[in-house]
Formats: structure tokens, sequence, C-alpha cells
């Protein structure tokens, strides 16, 4: 009996080759414009990286002497390192909480839903750095003349004009010490908003592709709003908690001192080495941090099968 | 931690409901009221309210400044709304830009060409990749997973450079191509779609690939449909991302700078430009803002479980 050939590839290899299909375009691209950046940052870390007129950028090896003067020389880098690190980890819980409980707030049904959540979107769309830096220089331009205002407080939070505010204020004749209180106060809910627009946005699409039928059973045997939401919304919604952290501790990371500190040796010292040895390394310990924190939280995650 | 209800046992008229560890849980008694009363909800939008007004407040000077005439603009003390509305802010910037070598209307085009061919091939990109890193566990997925999120940390700081390289190399600076391209393999998207995607129920995967269906088709028509909420969510993302770029050093010819460039340009004309900085402003910021709602009246409650008996 003649052995029957196989026709074609296992079910495995099948699977295997179609999903390196699916792969295949974001592969590519992000081989290009991301790995290799990787590897150039890499490199660079261990050079000394100077541009010479008319030869582009060139390299003289340094070995590990970039990261030896980020941690050893360089006078702040370390405590802000880990001070954005501690910072990041204090808020997390802060922001996942906030955001969770407004995107239950803002799925229920009510007039306007739409323009509210879009209200609430604004502080994102508008902390984008183009549309700031536009909205500080008109600012600037027609509020000339508000000397009484204390100069901190325009200067206070990122994105976020207080002069919008004071002038709003000023309209109804609020005495100014009751607006710097407001001010101070806005400030801060703005700050914390911005930071958490984007993560109220995954949980409302979280919320939503949860079946209604599930709140339909829980209600026919009678369980109440705070049951419902510990034994249905939370754990539907909580694969999505690992994703928003992922989210804040990027965004939050990527907002650091440590970045800042990193855009300065760029650009202002145009240390490129210890710049790159700087990203590579806060970026590998935020990296390290947020595994942890996702490997602890993804244990109690519920998946629907 | 689990939503299903394993076995009810009935005792005259007591009801007593067990999950599967065989836990009671706990009923409403009868007559217990099952929703939060008024008191909370008003209490609550209220809540909402009060954050509204102030989150809203910039939207409404930025309305309210673009309708300002000029001698209302520079009033002091500076009042918040206008008195006598009026659309020759939006004339004048038509007027002025119509007479410069770039028209108004070619920042528009480029900024909806940028961002409309960007956001697209991102949300094609990102959920294609998305569906076999989130089902199909093949070898290397993990170290796949892992390096975006490394790509999602690291600073754009130091990649400039070494971006800017490859781009030149590309020959691509100084067109569209320059921001539309990485936008398509930006992992921010992929990520979020592998998340939303594995909650997708395998069963469903399996029975459509039991009837016949492929492998493309399943990605199209079975898991797409059921984590809309998830690719409209990405698309808002994208999108305000995209429109927010200024297209810095890649694009340097001025017929192909986006409106974000121009509204940095008219905003730094000066006291003469004001009222129309006032209303380019409204036109950036209101695109994005229009979009976030309608995309976000898009968004229905998906059946993912509908069709699927247990």
């Amino acid at each position: 009996m003649q052995k029957r050939k196989r026709k074609g590839f296992s079910l495995r290899r099948r699977e295997m080759l179609s999903g390196l299909l699916f792969l295949s375009p974001w592969l590519i691209g992000i081989t290009v414009f991301f790995l290799w950046n990787l590897i150039q940052a890499m490199r660079w870390s261990f050079n000394y990286v100077f541009i010479e007129a008319g030869v582009g950028v060139q390299f003289r090896w340094l070995g590990l002497d970039n990261f030896n003067h980020i941690f050893r020389v360089h006078s702040t880098f370390m405590q802000e390192m880990f001070e954005s690190i501690l910072q990041i980890v204090i808020s997390v819980p802060l922001i996942i909480f906030f955001s969770l409980f407004m995107a239950i707030l803002l799925n229920r049904h009510f007039i306007g839903r739409g323009l509210v959540r879009a209200i609430f979107f604004l502080p994102v769309i508008m902390g984008s750095a183009a549309i700031a830096n536009a909205i500080e220089i008109t600012m600037g331009m027609l509020m000339g003349g508000m000397s009484h205002v204390p100069p901190e407080a325009l200067r206070e939070a990122t994105g976020f004009n207080a002069a919008i505010i004071i002038s709003l204020l000023n309209e109804f004749q609020v005495p100014p010490q009751v607006i710097g209180f407001l001010v101070d106060t806005i400030a801060n809910l703005h700050e914390v908003i911005r930071s958490a627009g984007v993560q109220i946005l995954i949980f409302l699409a979280a919320l939503q592709s949860i079946p209604p039928s599930m709140y339909e059973v829980a209600q026919i045997e009678g369980a109440t709003g705070y049951e419902t939401f510990w034994k249905i919304t939370l754990p539907m919604v909580s694969p999505l908690i690992v994703t928003n952290i992922v989210f804040t501790v990027i965004d939050m990371y990527a907002n650091s001192e440590t970045v800042e500190t990193a855009r300065i040796t760029f650009f202002e010292l145009q240390n490129f080495g210890a710049s790159a040895a700087m990203s590579l390394s806060s970026a590998l310990l935020v990296c390290v941090a947020l595994f942890s924190i996702c490997y602890i939280v993804s244990r109690h995650v519920f998946y629907y099968d | 931690m689990t939503p299903r209800i394993i076995s009810k046992k009935t005792h005259r008229s007591q009801f007593a409901v067990y999950d599967e560890r065989g836990r009671k849980i706990k009923l409403a008694k009868r007559g217990k009221k099952l929703s939060r009363s008024v008191a909370g909800t008003v209490a609550l939008f209220l809540f909402i309210g009060i954050f509204a007004v102030f989150m809203g407040m910039p939207m409404v000077l930025t309305i309210s400044n673009a309708l300002k005439p000029l001698d209302e603009l520079f009033y002091f003390p500076p009042r918040f709304f206008v008195r006598n509305p009026t659309f020759s802010n939006f004339s004048d910037l038509f007027m002025s830009l119509q007479q410069t070598w770039v028209p108004f209307a070619r920042y528009l085009l480029n900024s909806f060409i940028i961002t409309g061919f960007g956001t697209v091939g991102h949300l094609i990109f990102a959920s294609a990749a998305a569906y076999p890193l989130a089902k199909n566990k093949f070898p290397g997925s993990r170290i796949l997973m892992s390096i975006v999120i490394l790509s999602l940390m690291f600073s754009p700081v130091v990649t400039g450079i070494p971006n800017f390289l490859i781009i030149t190399q590309l020959r691509m600076v100084d067109t569209y191509w320059a921001l539309i391209l990485p936008a398509f393999s930006a992992s921010l998207g992929l990520y979020l779609m592998k998340q939303f995607m594995e909650q997708v129920p395998d069963s469903l995967i399996e029975s459509a690939r039991i009837d016949g269906c492929s492998e493309f088709s399943i990605w199209w028509n079975i898991v797409m449909p059921n984590v809309k909420p998830a690719w409209l969510t990405l698309i808002i993302l994208q999108f305000q991302a995209l429109w927010a770029t200024t297209g810095g050093v890649f694009l340097q010819s001025e017929e192909l700078k986006p409106l974000t460039f121009a509204m940095n340009q008219v905003a730094l004309g000066g006291i003469a430009r004001a009222g129309e900085g006032a209303a380019v402003m409204f036109i950036t910021m209101m695109v994005p803002v229009t979009f976030f709602v309608i995309s976000q009246s898009r968004i229905v409650e998906t059946m993912a479980t509908s069709g699927m008996k247990e």
C-alpha cells in the first residue's frame, strides 16, 4: 500500500503562516521605524557621538563611559529617575480608579452624553503640544493687560491656561483671593483629567463590550447595583485594567523629569551618547517596574470564555 | 470574580443562589429598591455637570473669541462671552490667506490627507497584526508583545535623529509619507486592539473555522465587528495625535504643511492677526471635537456572546 502523501501543511503550521501573513505589514513597519532606531540608540550609548560638518554623524568608542557618567558623575539623574518611578507607582492606582469611576458615570444614558464625553476628552485634545502652544500665544496676546494675576497662576499647569478661567470669573466680579483658590483647584483637576482622558475612553469601550444580557440576568435574579458592579462590571473590564496601567505608566514616563533631562542633554548640551544612555537605562527600568505590576495584576484578571 | 451562576436551589418561597465554588450569593430582599436613590443620581449628575462646565470652558472661550469683533477681543477688562457676534474673523482669515502663496484650503487639505491616511492605515495594520497575537499563540508572540511595550516606552527624543536619517534614506522627506508611514506601524493601537481581541470568545472563532470561514474572513467578519468599540477608540486616539502634528522637520515645502503649522504662524502674527488667530484656533479645535462626537455616537453595545449557547 502506498503511503498517502501529505497535502500542504499541518494545521499548526498553517495557523502560524496565516498569523505571520497578518503580522507582516506591521512587522516591517516596526522593524524599519523602531527596531533600527533602538539598535542605533544602543550604539550611540556606547560611543562619543559628534556631528562633523560635511561628514555627518561620527562615533568614537567609549565603552561604558556614558553609563558611568550618568549614574556616577551626573548630579541629578539618578535621583530624578527614582523620583519619576516613585511618582508613577503612586499615581497609577489613583488614575485607574478615577478613570473607571468616570467611565461608569459617562456610560449611563442621559441627555447630552456625547457632548459631555467630548468635554472630558477635550483636555487630551488641547494638551497636545501644537494646540497648547497656539492657545498660549493667543491668550498671552489678548490678556496682556491682566497684571493683577500672579504669574505663577498662569504658569501653573501644563496644557491648561488659567487665564481662561480668570477672565470668566472676572466677568462675574469674583474677588481675587477666591479666584486664586479656584484656579489652583481647577488646574489640579485639569491635570488629573488630562492624564486620565485616554484611560476613560478605553474603559468606556470596555464597558460597551459587556453583553447587556448579563445585566438583564443579574436584574432578573435580583442583584443589587453594588453586586452587579463587583460580579459583572469589574470582572468584565479587568483585562482592560492591565491595558490602562500600561497606558498610564507610558504616559507618565513620557512626561517625567527623566525624559526632560534626556531631552536637555540631547538638544542643549548636545551630549548625544549620554542622552541615549539615559533613555535606554530609564526605559528599561520603567519596563521592569511595568512588567512586575502587570504580572501581579494579570493574575487577578478574568477572561470571559 | 465570575458572573456565572451555577445552581439554584428553591425551597418554598426562599431563594438561594450559589456560585461555582458553592458560596452563597446574597440577593436583595424583596421590596428593596434595586437602583440607586434619586438623590444619589442627582448628586452624581451635579458632579459631572460641575466638572463638565470647568472642562468645557476653554472650548466655550475659543468659540466666543472666534465670534468676537476685533474691538471686543481687546476689551479691558477682558470679557468671556461675546456681545456682538460676527463672522468677520473667518472672512478675514480666508481673505488674507487667499492672498498668500499657499491658500488656507490647502493647509486644511494637507491636515486631512495626513490624518485620514495615517488613521485608516494604522487601524488596518494594527488590527491585522493584533489578531494573530491575540488568538493564535505562536512562538515569539510574547517577545513581540514585549517589543511593543518597549517601543511605547522609548522616548522619541533619542529616536528622533535616527528616525530622520531613515526617512531621508527612504527619500520620503518632504512628502506626506514621512508622517503617514511611521504612523502605520505605531504600536499603541496594536496593543489596544490585542487586549480587546483577547476578550472575543474562542468558541466564536472556532465555530466560524469549522463552518469553513477563511482566516481573513474570520478577522474581518467575526473579530472586527466584535471589537467595534475598541477600533472606534483607536481611531479617535490616532486622529487626535496626527491632527496635532506640525510636520516638524519632515515637511519643508510650505504647500505640504498641515493646519496646525498654519495656526501657529497666524497666532505668531501679532496683534493685527488676533481675530484671525481666534478663528483658525476654532477650526483646528473643532475638527477633532466633531470627529470625537460622531465616532462616539457610533458606538453601540456589541453582542459578542449573543449567538452562543452554553
